[in-house]
């Protein structure tokens, strides 16, 4: 009763967060608190367990790495096998479409009828064995991809829900998304010309061309491009200007 | 040369069929935006299985005609007149938006221009799935956002673009684009308007094929790609050569390539073009 009196109070919260900017809401969310949201869609779907895991954005490896689970803060079994297992169709298809991918195990009781809203999706071979479970992938604007997986033996979705469940996970992944990366809060205390610097990199100019530009020396706009890749903990400037385009700090 | 022997275990290469429906698309480009009705025989034949099928997910859809119908069909339901769908494609720090369906009229695109659409597309006011989407006004938005000037919004208002949303799909690592737009301010179902946002998403999954050849994003093989994704996470050449298994001056060329595909003047500029793209 009273998780439910606080998912109502902190959902309007949530709500109060998204009218005024409509900016990609909560930013910074940490995982404990994702891992609540992530809760609240399970439970509307009947999920007993569940899972967000980030495609690795290596093209070679194929795997899915995970984020939270529904046993935070320890990492539930069902997880570990789902990051164990050769994941490469279901990466594969998370890199390529949108659509959900389900699975049932027919033993279970009512398995039939609770996927009736996705029975144009395909349905895959289970992820984790003994259970029913649905598969949404997910993006962030700054091509971060990733997975969220809810899993249990009462699971159900109305055809009703389908979309703002996804349209839920989407947004409990940018949220995620945004936080991922260590590097972010580092990455403020970068100076305005260190940035100018950064993007003009980015544009395909050299140092010499920078401090043409900038009216500066090549010696000094060498310097502020060495500080950029340090405050963003990048190795050579091919990482920095890579960073800094993934954590929005140039466009 | 071994750089030839890269290129064929690519997973997602497109078929040569694509591009002629590309250059279907640019030849009806000009000629179909103005009549709507020319595909009113795919939507009668969707809306058949529309009343059967509440979602008409099942449908089918796998030519250019089945796009126009099944997005005809859903700027109906959400209330709009207009609909527009697309990708966005980068040249250094500027944006262009590649048109890849739209029952705009021509007068519409040509006065507004592919850059103003572009802006428009990925503005401040764009909305991800799962974030509330808000509308450009075209009355007041001078005042409340620099996505437009005066004179350009007095522009779309004419045009019966008074209310537009702009919503970003996600199919796989694409991103596109869809404008609704409205004549009338408030005439579009909000509601409605956030479930076609993840309607659209898994419709356009279905056709990656035909999505990715008329939005052109990813010139890169799988090779190339690799590569620039390493130089991208800071690894030298050498480095590179080992991760893959290939000797360097393999890896120089593969990257060589790539930076040649973007027109790109070095590494640095190829990754941020890559990295705008969302192909890394």
């Amino acid at each position: 009763m009273k998780n439910a009196a606080f998912k109502d109070a902190a959902q309007g919260h949530l709500n109060d967060q998204q009218d005024p900017s409509g900016q990609e809401p909560n930013r910074a969310l940490g995982i404990p608190d994702a891992t609540r949201r992530c809760r609240w869609i399970a439970d509307d779907i009947k999920a007993s367990a569940f899972g967000l895991f980030f495609v690795s954005p290596s093209p070679e490896r194929a795997r899915l790495v995970p984020c939270l689970d529904s046993d935070f803060p320890g990492t539930g079994v069902a997880t570990r096998f789902i990051a164990g297992a050769n994941g490469e169709d279901i990466v594969r298809h998370t890199r390529t479409s949108t659509a959900p991918h389900w699975w049932a195990d027919d033993g279970m009781p009512g398995s039939q009828g609770a996927f009736l809203a996705l029975e144009w999706a395909e349905r895959i071979a289970p992820l984790v064995p003994g259970t029913n479970g649905i598969a949404f992938p997910v993006h962030a604007d700054r091509g971060q991809c990733g997975l969220v997986i809810f899993m249990g033996p009462d699971i159900v979705l109305p055809a009703g829900l389908l979309y703002d469940i996804h349209a839920r996970c989407f947004a409990l992944f940018s949220a995620v998304a945004g936080t991922h990366p260590g590097d972010a809060g580092k990455a403020r205390s970068i100076s305005k010309r260190e940035l100018e610097c950064l993007k003009l990199t980015a544009n395909g100019n050299t140092s010499e061309e920078i401090a043409k530009l900038l009216k500066l020396s090549v010696h000094t706009a060498n310097q502020y491009l060495t500080q950029s890749a340090q405050k963003l903990n990048a190795v050579n400037r091919n990482q920095a200007v890579a960073k800094a385009l993934r954590l929005g700090l140039i466009e | 040369m071994r750089t030839d022997s890269g290129p064929k275990q690519q997973m997602s290469s497109p078929a040569p069929l694509h591009r002629t429906e590309i250059l279907e698309h640019r030849a009806s480009n000009q000629t179909h935006e103005g009549r709507p009705n020319t595909s009113i025989e795919h939507r009668d034949n969707a809306k058949g299985e529309h009343t059967s099928r509440p979602d008409a997910l099942s449908a089918r859809l796998s030519s250019r005609g089945d796009l126009t119908s099944f997005l005809m069909e859903l700027t109906a339901e959400v209330g709009a007149d207009s609909y527009m769908l697309v990708a966005i494609v980068h040249d250094q720090d500027r944006s262009d938006a590649r048109i890849i369906s739209s029952n705009w009229i021509f007068d519409a695109i040509e006065l507004i221009g592919k850059r103003l659409i572009a802006n428009l597309a990925q503005g401040t006011l764009t909305a991800a799935p799962g974030v509330r989407p808000r509308p450009l006004v075209a009355a007041h938005a001078p005042a409340a956002n620099g996505l437009v000037d005066g004179e350009e919004a007095r522009l779309l208002d004419v045009l019966g673009h008074s209310e537009i949303y702009s919503l970003r799909l996600h199919v796989g690592r694409q991103r596109l684009f869809v404008l609704f737009s409205a004549a009338e301010v408030g005439q579009i179902d909000e509601p409605t308007l956030v479930k076609a946002q993840m309607k659209c998403c898994y419709a356009l999954s279905r056709i990656p094929q035909l999505i990715a050849a008329a939005a052109m994003q990813d010139p890169l093989s799988d090779r190339e790609r690799e590569c620039l994704f390493w130089v991208s996470e800071g690894k030298t050449t050498d480095e590179v050569a080992v991760i893959l298994g290939v000797s360097s001056n393999t890896v120089n060329s593969y990257i060589t390539h790539a930076i040649q595909k973007f027109a790109a003047s070095n590494r640095a500029m190829a990754i941020a073009t890559a990295i705008r793209s969302g192909i890394i």
